[in-house]
């Protein structure tokens, strides 16, 4: 047993960091998405307004990148599902040997810094980049196809570097799925298929769920992986955020679309929670 | 029959396109290293003559050896504070030692719930307002912000397979609380929390969208240094220096796995 004492005094430190370097800077961030930025000037001083979030919600511009991002999270999600679903599968169900060299193999990429990954793709993708090239030498265009700074360059880089998380959500819920309730679906006559869309795939569903929100909110959260494949043109909410804090230093706009960007990934991680609960108590 | 054939093994097709799922993971890799080699200033597939000349180059730079120093000394620090203050607080919110303990563990997850672009610019602000700005102190706080879930998760991982009993036993045998948790639990939990300090290692060594915004000119680390060389263009220095990363988390997963057998935990 450890003295309720001594449990605050082990507690405080790593409260008190958090508060003091995560919580009150969060919170200051609120004021600051009220203000109004003149450009040259700064905030003027006593004006409190909601111009910034109206903007965020009637300009064009915005509205633009955030259906953008959004589109973005569900297709790199479904991506990483149809990918990662047989990876997974082959781990929990595949010859045990293989088991320990597959995981590394996912692990690795995943461990491997964001950066150096990306920099791969923009290697592998830019208009005299690798694939190009090739497609180039096969005869199979004439001209370089675009596969940088637009919306295939960030879903295929982003589907490299989320899927990893995927992979491993679906291991551990294939995992879970007893195979007794597959053999009695077998015997009684489904066929291979339907024992998969019937058993498998409804049994895993709540690690399908799981993986599938990790993935939605990395992918929307994302900045590094849309910043170098989509170049300073093509933009995500993320990247709109760091141009707004570094290059045009109009912290007020940027400070709202922090909060919308935020409140979009916790309430996709709230609705998410809630449904589970749901699906917990129907069983 | 078909009952009897159904021992929901992998059938050829869900294996092979298994296997190119592992080959699209490793594609990028593999590309970086084979530019890392090659002689000519652009990147070319099968690469052009062999040469180490870029990693030469990179290692004479102080440009990237003080990023790399930086990046070291803020992934060491931080972990290592991170460590300290996250085991000690896991130990006594898993021994329920403190009330609201469940609502207190949430809590101390929530910046894995916030992206991590508005820590940065929240930090920013921040440190803008108390001068911390630029200061080595401010970013290794960030960096113990971003681990610490980190290590509280493999803390809680790695205490529940403790039996409490062990430690109480230590205890009528007359050790004090902090020599039960030395003696007895830290070992037990040590293998566990070197996999989550080589997670925490990883993920200050790897962070941009933080620390991005509180460097200042002279100590930038060595994914800021690739990321804004990248916008400039890229060269097979960057691939070469990428390359040297590749072959250091290739070593430090071999390692973790040889130490603690890695895969088990997943």
């Amino acid at each position: 047993m450890i003295a309720p004492r001594h449990g605050l005094l082990l507690v405080t430190p790593l409260a008190l960091t958090l508060i003091g370097f995560f919580l009150i800077p969060v919170l200051l961030l609120l004021p600051t998405s009220f203000r109004e930025y003149a450009p040259g000037q700064g905030f003027t001083p006593g004006v409190w307004t909601l111009e910034n979030y109206i903007r965020i919600v009637t300009d064009g511009f915005y509205l633009e990148v955030i259906a953008r991002t959004l589109l973005l999270g569900l297709l790199v999600t479904l991506a990483c599902l149809l990918l990662g679903y047989p990876l997974a599968y082959l781990i929990a169900r595949g010859p045990a040997r293989w088991r320990t060299a597959l995981i590394l193999a996912v692990t690795f990429p995943m461990l491997l810094n964001l950066v150096v990954r990306s920099f791969g793709w923009i290697a592998l993708l830019t208009s005299r980049g690798l694939v190009n090239n090739l497609l180039v030498q096969l005869g199979l265009i004439s001209a370089p196809l675009k596969l940088m700074y637009n919306l295939t360059g960030l879903m295929i880089g982003l589907t490299h570097i989320y899927l990893p998380f995927m992979v491993f959500m679906l291991v551990a819920a294939i995992r879970n799925v007893p195979r007794e309730v597959e053999a009695a679906a077998a015997t009684l006559g489904s066929s291979r298929l339907h024992v998969f869309t019937a058993v498998t795939l409804p049994l895993s569903a709540p690690g399908v769920l799981s993986g599938s929100i990790l993935v939605f909110v990395l992918t929307i959260s994302a900045l590094v992986t849309p910043r170098m494949l989509g170049g300073p043109t093509y933009k995500v909410m993320a990247t709109v955020i760091y141009d707004e804090y570094m290059q045009l230093l109009d912290w007020a706009s940027g400070s709202a679309l922090s909060f919308t960007l935020a409140a979009m990934a916790i309430g996709v991680i709230w609705a998410s929670s809630r449904l589970t609960k749901r699906w917990a108590g129907m069983t | 029959m078909r009952a009897r054939d159904h021992d929901g093994a992998p059938r050829p097709l869900t294996v092979a396109v298994a296997l190119t799922v592992i080959v699209f993971l490793q594609i990028p890799v593999l590309v970086v290293v084979l530019a890392a080699f090659s002689e000519t200033s652009y990147l070319t597939l099968p690469p052009q003559g062999l040469t180490l000349n870029w990693f030469a180059k990179v290692l004479s730079d102080p440009t990237y050896l003080s990023a790399i120093r930086m990046s070291l000394i803020l992934a060491v620090s931080s972990t290592a504070i991170s460590l300290v203050i996250g085991v000690a607080a896991s130990y006594a919110l898993f021994r329920k030692a403190v009330p609201g303990a469940e609502a207190i563990v949430a809590a101390l997850m929530s910046p894995l719930a916030l992206p991590a672009v508005v820590i940065g610019v929240a930090l920013l602000q921040y440190y803008s307002l108390t001068g911390l700005r630029g200061s080595l102190a401010g970013l290794v706080m960030a960096h113990v912000v971003i681990t610490s879930p980190y290590v509280v998760r493999s803390a809680f991982a790695s205490l529940a397979g403790v039996d409490v009993a062990t430690e109480e036993a230590a205890r009528v045998l007359g050790a004090t609380g902090l020599e039960a948790f030395r003696l007895v639990t830290l070992p037990l939990i040590a293998p566990g929390m070197a996999a989550g300090a080589l997670f925490s290692f990883i993920t200050s060594f790897d962070n941009v969208p933080v620390t991005i915004f509180l460097i200042n000119a002279q100590q930038t680390t060595l994914p800021v240094l690739i990321f804004s060389s990248v916008e400039m263009g890229v060269d097979p220095g960057v691939a070469a220096v990428s390359t040297l990363l590749i072959l250091a988390t290739g070593l430090g997963l071999l390692a973790a796995e040889r130490l603690v057998g890695f895969h088990r935990f997943v």
